[in-house]
């Protein structure tokens, strides 16, 4: 049998794809995900649950932590804090305003606090959050917490 | 003017990919995915004044209680655990009138949960999660379908939230969370 040798001259794999593939991902990364917060001030761990639901709407959420200052400067009493400052139970109602001012007016009543408080806080503290989060209309609440 | 025969030019795309690897490397360890994930609930709207509580019938209500040394007081009676608790409620969301003692209909079944300003938030999560579960097996039991199906299912998808409310169609969650007692006994 004859064999033609045809004469090859690019047997390379072209890698002009490759930008391509790699933009898709960094694509992909940028919209999954968001920037982590500066060092968070208190420390949690989730209680455990297993009658959890997923938020569909993550533009609505809005973060409250609750758990014991990571710095000694801050005490060692149960802190809340949003964002990355610490503020008072009486303050929950101002922050809601300045959030919800935020949003666009058809999703302004549909804000959903999302409650990340460490498994030890007491009650007692949930509660006013609770109340103050009733007080100023932002009565979507899930509560944060791990599978079991 | 002299015109030089030049070859089509191309901009070199080689790095390209490098530059590319490296900006995704960086959004790889500065970012984490949101978990947005965890048991949710509607609280009830301020009251505007005394007179608008809803009164409620005794047989209607079931009474979860917790202390400030974490222990439970189901239906005025004392329990250390939440053992058996799931299916006490089944039974008396679902009652529907039979026995005198449970709900009248499951409209009207109520779940209060009540803690101390003592209690920890632990406790308190496990007793809602234990209601939560118990309401998401009546649903998808009465879809036939496992409680993790049922809470898999994709609301944004016509069909499945077309099923999601099928399954909860006339049994509202009614869980009420009251206010601590302000003494710290």
């Amino acid at each position: 049998m004859a064999f033609r040798n045809r004469t090859r001259k690019n047997s390379e794999i072209s890698t002009a794809s490759l930008p391509d593939i790699v933009f898709l991902l960094l694509f992909f990364f940028m919209v999954t995900a968001t920037i982590k917060p500066i060092e968070d001030k208190v420390q949690i761990s989730y209680p455990k649950a297993k009658a959890m639901t997923t938020i569909q709407m993550k533009t609505l959420v809005r973060e409250l932590s609750v758990g014991k200052p990571n710095d000694n400067r801050y005490g060692s009493e149960d802190i809340i804090t949003v964002g990355n400052r610490i503020i008072r139970v009486e303050d929950i109602p101002q922050w809601i305003i300045e959030e919800k001012a935020g949003l666009p007016e058809a999703y302004k009543d549909q804000m959903i606090v999302l409650l990340k408080a460490d498994e030890s806080v007491k009650m007692g503290l949930i509660s006013d959050i609770q109340q103050q989060l009733r007080k100023s209309d932002a009565r979507k609440v899930v509560y944060r917490t791990l599978k079991e | 003017m002299k015109i030089k025969n030049r070859k089509v030019q191309e901009i070199n795309t080689g790095s390209m990919a490098d530059i590319a690897f490296l900006l995704l490397i960086f959004f790889l360890v500065s970012t984490t995915i949101l978990q947005q994930k965890g048991v949710s609930l509607n609280l009830p709207e301020a009251p505007e004044d005394e007179t608008s509580f809803r009164r409620i019938t005794d047989r209607n209500l079931f009474k979860i209680q917790i202390n400030s040394n974490n222990q439970y007081l189901i239906e005025d009676q004392v329990r250390e655990n939440l053992d058996g608790l799931r299916a006490d409620l089944i039974e008396f969301i679902q009652n529907n009138g039979i026995d005198p003692e449970l709900s009248d209909s499951p409209e009207r079944a109520t779940i209060s949960l009540k803690t101390n300003r003592g209690t920890d938030y632990k406790h308190f999560i496990e007793a809602l999660d234990e209601i939560k579960e118990a309401y998401f097996e009546i649903y998808a039991s009465r879809l036939g379908m496992t409680t993790e199906e049922y809470r898999s299912l994709d609301l944004n998808d016509t069909r499945e939230y077309q099923l999601y409310e099928q399954g909860k169609e006339g049994v509202p969650m009614n869980i009420s969370i009251a206010e601590p007692d302000q003494t710290n006994s």
